[in-house]
């Protein structure tokens, strides 16, 4: 029921001006990333003088520092953060897709509970991190991936719900209704027929909260302490008081952005896809 | 942070989705079960916080004075009756409507140069979207490397070909915080609008190949009509996130000079500090309050169906 | 109507992305019990990460293998974001937590961390008398005096030498900026005339030869720090928060003019255009590029500043005189027991090792900085001894309000605009002097 996307065969001569006009937006959208990348390979002497000396060449001292030579466990870092991301997609997953089922479908709490949940981001993020360090704490629960996966989920739950539930919305229902003629409950439809349809758009919401649970920082900086530290707290470990260690954070930069790119990139097809909730047609 | 959506929904010619607004049929238990991670989750992680944080903002609770005594409405009035909220107010609101509105337009206007076929296409969509991937809190410090005028890559290219702009002197510094936004998310918008394009039937394309000349009427005249409920979203979600900004700038500015940069998640992040937990509170909940109406009117949509 | 399901390579792709996920756990950070082993008391203690730590490891994992071994006390410092340690500690505090034993304090907020901490015995004798006094409340000690920060004036040895033999010059240029002839003198005797006079000589706008585009770097970014600063220019011209019948005292004379020394500064392009967003690590770079000639900056910028392989171009360079005006804000980084710990007594025993002028001796040759005479003199460089010079004399610290870490953030707040000529300077300390007027009680 859904075509692929469109594409048009034909070739004009000119489509080379559309790839360098995108190439220079990308370069200048990407420059904070491309001056870490450069800047990540100068020794602190270059980074110090100016952005254009490259004083004793290019080095990869500031990669060996974040990996292992710094005194901190980046590798563990980013194993934390991984961990965090995943286990943040798979609660919101358990969480979000019956109920958005139940909202969408069976008209499980009219449009409100939508509507508070939606409401939940519009508060600034401080306003949980006490509460949250207190439950926590009585659960034991502060300063492990669990907990951190446990706010992640807790950030990421309004938008998952709106996309889950405006891709189910755009579900043609007719299918379903033929299922439950034929004798289908409703958890037969959902997991049966509902389910693989909406696949696509649960990869992208998928992609989008992984990328969300990776970048917090704040929840992170009040939640964890040693043995969950991510890798956006980590960073913060080369701002000291004698001074910012440009090249480290460079390189922290670098490196805590090739896992979600790849996992973007890998998946780039099915995030464009599932946000088009019209790939049914 | 922030958000995108699938809720891009599928434009149609008609804008109707007649066979999709049938009445639910009302399943008995099956609601409740299927309903019942989502009712635990907010049980125990969402109401105790907002029980919480409702509490504290109605008592005078501080670090130095930690024995919480009620004070009933008293913090929203110290809020409210602080001139420094209200700039801050103004300022994120401006902040908000001028990033957001940018956004949209250029998000839109990069999706509609992907909208064809070209060399590198998937390279450059990945390229395109990367600074979704950085976290803000490392994009405000990498910000601060590429601005400074010392060891900064921009002054010193802009130097080089004789520019001396002060990107975040005094009297720049405002437009420049509102520039990186743009560059940060953009991407965001984008992603959303070419998600959204994509699902536009091909016959219309073919219709508006054939005769170039009028391409531009056919963007305004069709492409846009239909667009409109991902603008809607794609604005919803990028206001609510810009209007609670916090890292970029706070690494940036602190708020500064004076409170001219000062959002209001920056201006409680300051109270918080300052271990004034009530205040801090009460601040966060007007917040809340000033972006609730938007939400009805999005979520209507998204469960109601297309307006 | 056809089903679109994933395309396999993409589950392959799910898979492996969780597969690697799952390898990477193996080697996430291994934790730690703070639970008794075989009788031992594991103590928990917050720090930020830089020198102070780095040192203070060292210094702890002797006392582990040492006396701590003898006593059954092990101690573990967890790291918290510089920026951000302040912000969780209220958080712990407010809930009473009891997940840390001893907490990171500092003469700035000591008085506000004093409900949450045990008062400590010291012997005061140990210290310079400054840093030990900021760190009480009401008569007892909360905190143990460690790595004190004062600021020094560092400049160009190579370029003032130049600037002292080009009196006709100066003379010029000090006409032109402040209307009045003044003669180049050596930067130990600069009044803050002295100081705007010279960052204008080595500004390209004023003095084409200059060898530096710009003479000095301010650091006026909207930040409590930064008003410590800030402050060395009040007290410097006579002025003071309170005045001597403990009014709020910051629409003076004084207080005008020490806005205005910086006001100048900006104004006129004697410091880069961005150092409206300046901080300690924007002034190290306008040092360390060679762009401008001198700055007033905290004592732990000089290491990098003379470190050839950070900053070749003034390595070797760097003079260091005291604050124009003669006056330096001092605070004192410390640690303070946790009144709601469980173990305190053991804390306390961790603080006693620390109050001893050999321990802190060896603190000080792992490159940490100590609050006690006998344990800088180990160091003889010629930032140590112009640090301990400061400290004998000439700094001060400012009256310990229970709410002085608001009265700093207040007078960033306000001031920070009038600082880089944005609104006016009276209306500015007004509401300066409004805020100091309300955060001077309890």
């Amino acid at each position: 029921m859904s075509y692929p996307p469109v594409t048009l065969k034909r070739r004009k001569p000119n489509v080379w001006w559309r790839s360098v006009v995108i190439g220079l937006i990308a370069l200048v959208i990407n420059l904070p990333l491309v001056n870490a990348l450069i800047t990540s390979l100068k020794t602190d002497a270059a980074i110090g003088l100016s952005p254009f000396s490259f004083d004793g060449g290019l080095t990869l001292e500031h990669f060996t520092a974040i990996l292992g030579g710094s005194g901190y466990n980046f590798l563990g870092f980013l194993a934390n953060s991984a961990q965090i991301s995943l286990g943040s997609v798979a609660l919101i997953m358990v969480i979000a897709v019956p109920a958005s089922y139940a909202i969408v479908r069976l008209g499980f709490g009219g449009s409100w509970l939508l509507q508070i949940i939606t409401s939940l981001r519009l508060v600034p993020a401080m306003f949980f991190a006490i509460p949250f360090f207190l439950i926590f704490s009585s659960l034991g629960a502060y300063d492990t991936i669990v907990g951190l996966v446990l706010a992640n989920a807790f950030i990421n739950l309004p938008l998952a719900l709106l996309i889950i539930c405006g891709t189910l919305r755009e579900l043609p229902v007719e299918i379903e209704e033929a299922s439950t003629i034929d004798g289908a409950g409703p958890f037969r439809s959902l997991f049966s027929i509902v389910l693989p349809l909406l696949a696509p758009g649960l990869v992208a919401v998928g992609i989008l909260v992984f990328v969300f649970s990776w970048s917090d920082y704040l929840f992170a900086v009040i939640l964890s302490a040693s043995n969950a530290v991510p890798v956006t707290v980590g960073a913060a470990f080369f701002v000291t008081s004698a001074g910012i260690a440009w090249g480290n954070l460079a390189a922290v930069t670098v490196v805590s952005v090739i896992i979600p790119l790849s996992f973007a990139f890998f998946a780039q097809r099915y995030l464009v896809r599932g946000l088009s909730a019209g790939a049914i047609k | 942070m922030t958000a995108p959506s699938s809720l891009t929904t599928r434009p149609t010619i008609e804008g109707r989705k007649g066979s999709r607004r049938r009445r639910p049929a009302n399943r008995g238990p099956a609601r409740w079960i299927l309903s019942a991670p989502l009712l635990v989750f907010l049980a125990l992680f969402v109401a105790f916080p907002i029980v919480y944080g409702v509490q504290s903002a109605l008592t005078s609770k501080t670090l130095l004075d930690p024995t919480p005594t009620w004070v009933g409405l008293g913090n929203f009035g110290a809020v409210l009756t602080d001139a420094g909220f209200w700039h801050s107010a103004l300022f994120t609101l401006l902040y908000t409507v001028v990033v957001t509105g940018f956004e949209l337009a250029f998000g839109f206007g990069l999706a509609l140069l992907f909208d064809k076929d070209f060399p590198g296409k998937k390279f450059l969509l990945s390229a395109v979207i990367l600074p979704i991937m950085i976290a803000p809190a490392l994009m405000g410090i990498m910000f601060r490397l590429l601005l400074n005028s010392n060891i900064g890559l921009l002054p010193g290219f802009l130097h080089s070909i004789g520019v001396d702009v002060p990107l975040l002197g005094a009297g720049t510094v405002v437009p420049m915080l509102m520039g990186l936004d743009v560059l940060q998310w953009t991407p965001f918008t984008f992603l959303l609008f070419h998600a959204a394009l994509q699902s536009v039937p091909g016959e219309l394309h073919e219709a508006a190949q054939l005769d170039r000349a009028n391409y531009p009427r056919f963007v305004v005249s069709i492409l846009i009509p239909l667009m409109v409920p991902t603008i809607f979203i794609a604005g919803f979600l990028r206001a609510i996130d810009a209007f609670r900004t916090f890292d970029t700038i706070n690494v940036l500015t602190s708020g500064g000079p004076g409170d001219n940069t000062t959002t209001l998640s920056i201006y409680i992040y300051k109270i918080l500090s300052a271990g004034n937990f009530g205040t801090a509170s009460a601040a966060a909940l007007i917040v809340a309050l000033i972006m609730l109406p938007l939400v009805p009117v999005v979520v209507r949509r998204i469960t109601r169906g297309a307006v | 109507m056809t089903r679109k399901s994933l395309p396999r390579h993409a589950t392959v792709a799910s898979i492996a992305i969780v597969a690697v996920g799952i390898a990477l756990s193996g080697c996430g950070a291994s934790g730690s019990s703070s639970t008794n082993a075989n009788g031992v008391t594991n103590l928990k203690m917050i720090m930020e990460p830089g020198p102070e730590a780095d040192s203070m490891s060292k210094l702890v994992d002797a006392f582990n293998s040492g006396q701590g071994a003898k006593d059954k006390i092990h101690v573990e410092i967890d790291q918290l974001s510089r920026t951000d340690t302040f912000a969780k500690e209220a958080a712990l505090m407010s809930t009473q937590s009891s997940d840390y034993d001893i907490y990171r304090t500092t003469s700035y907020l000591v008085a506000q961390h004093a409900p949450y901490l045990e008062p400590l015995t010291l012997n005061g004798d140990n210290y310079f008398k400054a840093p030990v006094e900021s760190l009480q409340v009401d008569g007892k000690q909360y905190g143990i005096p460690l790595d004190p920060s004062v600021h020094l004036l560092y400049y160009r040895t190579d370029l003032i030498d130049q600037m002292l033999k080009d009196a006709p010059t100066y003379e010029k240029i000090s006409q032109d900026v402040l209307g009045k002839k003044l003669e180049p003198k050596s930067p130990d005797q600069w009044t803050w005339d002295d100081y705007i006079a010279s960052a204008a000589y080595f500004t390209k706008k004023y003095n084409p030869n200059s060898p530096t585009p710009y003479g000095t770097q301010l650091q006026a970014k909207n930040l409590l720090y930064n008003a410590m600063v800030w402050d060395d220019v009040l007290w410097g011209l006579g002025g003071n928060w309170l005045n001597s019948a403990g009014q709020p005292d910051l629409t003076s004379t004084a207080a005008q003019n020490a806005v205005n020394v910086y006001r100048t500064v900006y104004t006129k392009g004697l410091t880069a255009a961005d150092s409206d967003q300046a901080e300690f690590p924007e002034t190290e770079a306008a040092l360390g590029s060679g762009n401008a000639a001198f700055a007033v900056q905290w004592n732990a910028g000089y290491a990098q500043l003379n470190d050839a392989s950070k900053s070749p171009k003034t390595a070797g360079k760097i003079g260091i005189a005291p604050v124009p005006g003669g006056k330096t804000h001092v605070h004192a980084l410390s640690l303070g027991v946790n009144k709601y710990g469980k173990h305190t007594s053991q804390a306390q025993e961790f603080i006693k090792y620390l109050d001893d002028p050999a321990t802190m001796g060896s603190y000080v040759g792992d490159g940490g900085i100590a609050s006690m005479p006998k344990a800088l003199s180990t160091k003889t460089d010629p930032n140590t001894a112009a640090l301990n010079k400061a400290l004998s004399g000439g700094s001060f610290s400012e009256p310990a309000l229970p709410k002085a870490f608001d009265v700093y953030t207040a007078l960033a707040n306000d001031l920070s605009a009038a600082w880089v000529g944005q609104g006016d300077v009276s209306s500015a300390l007004a509401k300066a002097n409004a805020d100091v007027a309300k955060l001077a009680g309890k």
